[in-house]
């Protein structure tokens, strides 16, 4: 009963590698990409590499079903939150009638079962489960992988069935890669007007970083694209250093961000919920303050 | 034709309260449709308007989501009909269990050419009822889905992924997760609300689905959400100027800036 | 008996409370400071059908029960008292007597109308010598052949400035006292008819209140609503219905200035914890869920009376007089839980509590409520 991980389309999926490794039962690393992706996937501990070469004009969801008939045998079967990632695990619990846990902090082998500790109800709060059998985790895919491993590359043949794409039009601006992102700065309701965003955006580039916003401010206001909110129904970071100006610290935002390194908050109330989440509080006036922090940023020279 | 849009009647954990042994408090959170939802019942009804199609509400429940006033919520926001599975073990029900009775559900409507779920659910939040209801269907799954329109015998679905916008030609029958800002739900009219009492309601149990209840795990033990430990380091703002420069030098000390 | 709410009036909190949040509740304090009618989403008001909530399924309107139409303005004052108010005007006193007191022909000429939203109601009975004397009539009705010439001027109209359809009442015979009083529908293009600058108020700044003048206008004879001579009956059924209308809408303001209190309580740290754990805090938070319970019954009451075709106006009057004193206290405990700043207009605090004093004065002042509610025991 090997460790699966489901890997499609990124290379970004080392945390998973690595939980995979420490249950111990063998890891089987299931490839929905091309040839790079593969050879990424071999690295030291993963014991087996099957590649499906996923054709261009298919979709990664096409090959769910093809992915469900090789993951046979599994104890777990991890795999990140991309939707392509999350459709694939989704066929593989289906075939396997196995239960999907989300959010799992702690994953341990106790003989044939597997005891999981996960976030519940959108992570505020977590269960700690015993699950004898297949179980299918989501989790954060971490860092990329870059190969190195001894494991072989099989390849598989799959026909992809019924999902096509028939177009892409790339986006005007590059798309946001938050989660990869070694610094954020994120942006709330505490910004009066998107006439002030320069202000904001002024401040992330000075720090090297991607601008990021609550949920509000890409949904309801529209003021950047839904691409850069973080937040549990959002984009899910991890970066050495978040700074958030004018947002709260609602559970909506900070269950996106809980795995930033340094959280630095710069809020105009000293007892929003965002000061207990911080590392480094600054209380005032964003107006005031952005602009002194983005000076003494690019006073101090280069991040790098 | 029919064109299924799945539903939950459940709380918003937001409104919910965590006991410090992790039991989580719903009493003071009231049932509803959540946003999610609401969103893909909008882009249903207006599926459903365009094809001529029947759109049915299908949702799964420990009971709650069976009484009337869940129904006539369901209703209210623009679906033709509902179907509930309604069987108190189906309490709590996980991801694979609730999408294996929304499958069983949708198979017996017979004829579906489609089915609509949220982005999220509203109470696990996973994404991942979809991904497993197609499984269960054996039937192509799209989600994050910002569009979507029957073209001959297949759909066209649109959604933005990180390399652009992409247009996809999906074959019927499908599974289609909504994303959330696929349509801006609008609150039920009042002729809406009191329409929706005298629409068709089917309620069945899990037997009568033929859903084989199987628990998913045995819980050990429950917790708090770990927080993770911050410093709460206050920095003097009086004067913006030093502030920013005390600010950079933390920055430095914790290695998050400069060499 | 059974003090829950049916499952149509759940929805029917729930519905305008999602649309209150989402379209009402971001607009409340512009149009408070600029004293701006909310006159953007009259389309959407409309489009909910909570501009027709008291007119017929046959007249275009949803024929919804007095209860859920109370819960529907209480959910809409919660966040913007002034857009309560111009759905309260438009439906309890426009739409309402042309239901119960128009001909055929005058309910589909206007009820269509005004239960999409095409159309706004208001209502003329306040002078600047008849207010709560309304014997007192001054603007008179003439007959002349298929007409009447009406003149002479009204003051404090609600939806004034921006209503299509007017129901006015004027003195059309020598009658004295209120005996002589009818009713009218005048269109707002009737010539001769003018409308006077807005009132500059405390509250309600988003609702428009104006002054009407009658200069020989000359409406059709078929305007005449209901009986000639028994205006002043209609006017006072009308606002026997209209006053459960603003106890319902002092029970939204109190309802939203409580949880604002409540939230702050909760954020705000004295003495190293939450205001909420002082008991001083929390006596307040006590007496104000409990005045806002008992009003709220005393609403849902007499609008399930009304409903059930009881007698209603004693009851009424004892919502509007206990709900409005209560929302006015509740909402001036609100300012002082809040401290400081609950005086500034960073917070909604201070727009209820100005909002809340009008319900104490409108549809009747409380000193008329007490005399309504006297009279049910003295007489």
């Amino acid at each position: 009963m090997p460790t699966y991980v489901l890997i499609a389309g990124t290379p970004a999926v080392a945390d998973l590698v690595a939980m995979a490794v420490s249950l111990d039962r063998g890891v089987v690393a299931v490839v929905v990409g091309d040839e790079s992706l593969a050879r990424a996937a071999s690295v030291p501990g993963v014991d087996t590499v099957i590649w499906l070469q996923a054709s261009a004009d298919a979709a990664l969801e096409a090959y769910a079903g093809s992915v469900a008939d090789l993951v046979t045998d599994p104890g777990v079967v991890l795999a990140g939150r991309n939707p392509w990632e999350r459709v694939l695990l989704g066929a593989v619990a289906a075939r396997l009638d196995a239960p999907v846990l989300t959010g799992a902090t702690r994953v341990v082998a106790e003989g044939a079962a597997t005891v999981v500790t996960h976030g519940v109800y959108g992570g505020i709060a977590q269960a700690t489960v015993a699950v004898e059998g297949p179980v299918a985790l989501v989790l954060d895919g971490g860092a990329a992988l870059a190969g190195g491993g001894t494991a072989p590359v099989e390849t598989a043949t799959a026909a992809p069935t019924g999902i096509t794409q028939a177009s892409l039009t790339p986006h005007q601006a590059p798309a946001a890669d938050l989660a990869g992102a070694a610094r954020v700065v994120g942006v709330g309701r505490g910004l009066r007007s998107a006439d002030d965003l320069p202000l904001v955006q002024a401040l992330a580039t000075a720090l090297g970083a991607e601008l990021a916003c609550s949920r509000p401010v890409a949904e309801g206001l529209e003021w950047l694209p839904k691409d850069r909110y973080v937040g549990i129904s959002g984009q899910h970071i991890a970066p050495d250093l978040y700074v958030m100006v004018g947002i709260s610290g609602q559970i909506q935002h900070m269950g996106g961000c809980s795995g930033a390194r340094v959280v630095v908050s710069v809020n105009s109330d000293k007892d929003a919920p965002v000061v207990a989440q911080s590392d480094l509080v600054l209380t005032g006036d964003l107006y005031t303050l952005v602009p002194a922090i983005t000076e003494a940023l690019e006073r101090s020279g280069h991040g790098q | 034709m029919i064109i299924v849009v799945t539903y939950q009647w459940a709380p918003d954990p937001q409104e919910a309260t965590v006991a410090a042994d992790g039991t989580v408090d719903f009493s003071r959170a009231k049932p509803q449709i959540s946003d999610y939802d609401a969103t893909a019942i909008e882009v249903g009804r207006a599926l459903a308007d365009a094809t001529g199609a029947r759109l049915v509400g299908v949702s799964v429940t420990g009971g709650a989501g069976a009484a009337p006033v869940a129904t006539k919520a369901a209703l209210a926001r623009g679906l033709d009909e509902v179907l509930v599975v309604s069987d108190p073990r189906l309490e709590g029900a996980g991801t694979t269990m609730t999408a294996t009775a929304i499958a069983a559900a949708v198979r017996s409507l017979g004829e579906v050419s489609l089915v609509l779920t949220g982005d999220s659910s509203i109470d696990n939040g996973a994404k991942m009822v979809a991904g497993v209801l197609g499984g269960v269907l054996g039937w192509p799954v799209l989600t994050d889905v910002t569009a979507v329109r029957f073209v001959g015998e297949g759909l066209e679905a649109v959604r933005v992924v990180p390399q652009g916008v992409q247009t996809m030609a999906v074959t019927a029958p499908a599974v289609i997760a909504t994303a959330a800002d696929a349509a801006k739900p609008k609150a039920p009219g009042m002729k809406d609300v009191l329409a929706a009492g005298k629409k068709p309601v089917r309620i069945m149990t899990a037997d009568e689905a033929g859903v084989v209840i199987r628990a998913e795990g045995v819980l050990r033990s429950t917790g708090r959400a770990p927080a993770p430990a911050r410093r709460m380091v206050r920095i003097d703002t009086s004067d913006p100027a030093s502030a920013g420069a005390e600010l950079v030098s933390s920055l430095r000390a914790a290695g998050v800036w400069g060499g | 008996m059974s003090f829950e709410l049916t499952d149509e009036q759940q929805l029917t909190r729930s519905s305008v409370r999602e649309f209150a949040e989402a379209d009402v509740a971001p607009i409340a304090a512009e149009i408070d400071r600029e004293h701006r009618p909310p006159l953007d989403i009259v389309p959407k008001l409309g489009e909910l059908g909570l501009l027709g909530m008291l007119v017929p399924e046959e007249y275009g309107g949803v024929g919804m029960d007095t209860v859920s139409y109370c819960i529907a303005i209480e959910e809409l004052s919660r966040v913007c008292a002034s857009t309560a108010v111009l759905v309260e005007a438009h439906s309890s006193l426009c739409t309402w007597p042309i239901v119960h007191y128009g001909t055929e022909e005058q309910k589909q000429a206007y009820l269509p109308d005004l239960a999409s939203g095409a159309k706004i109601g208001a209502f003329g009975l306040t002078e600047p010598n008849a207010g709560s004397d309304a014997g007192n009539t001054a603007t008179t009705a003439v007959r002349d052949g298929d007409e009447f010439i009406l003149n002479g001027q009204k003051i404090f109209i609600t939806n004034g400035g921006f209503a299509d359809v007017f129901v006015i009442m004027a003195r059309s015979t020598d009658a004295p006292g209120t005996h002589g009083v009818s009713a009218f529908i005048v269109d707002r293009d009737t010539p001769g008819f003018t409308i006077g600058e807005p009132e500059h108020k405390m509250g309600i700044r988003g609702s428009s209140t104006v002054p009407l003048f009658f200069s020989d206008a000359r409406i059709p004879a078929a305007n005449l609503l209901g009986q000639e001579g028994k205006g002043f009956n209609l006017a006072m059924a009308t606002l026997d219905g209209g006053r459960t209308g603003i106890a319902a809408q002092a029970v939204g303001i109190a309802q939203g200035a409580f949880e604002a209190a409540v939230a702050y309580a909760k954020e705000r740290v004295q003495f190293g914890k939450p205001i909420a754990s002082l008991q001083a805090i929390q006596w307040m938070i006590a007496d104000m869920a409990t005045e806002i319970e008992a009003g709220r019954l005393l609403v849902y009451q007499a609008a399930d009376l009304e409903w059930r075709h009881e007698p209603f106006a004693t009851h009424s009057a004892m919502a509007k007089l206990f709900c409005a004193e209560m929302a006015t206290r509740v909402a001036g405990k609100a300012i002082q839980i809040h401290g400081g700043v609950g005086y500034t207009e960073a917070y909604p605090v201070e727009r209820a509590y100005r909002d809340a004093k009008i319900t104490e004065i409108y549809e009747g002042t409380n000193e008329i409520q007490r005399l309504v509610v006297s009279r049910a025991f003295l007489r």
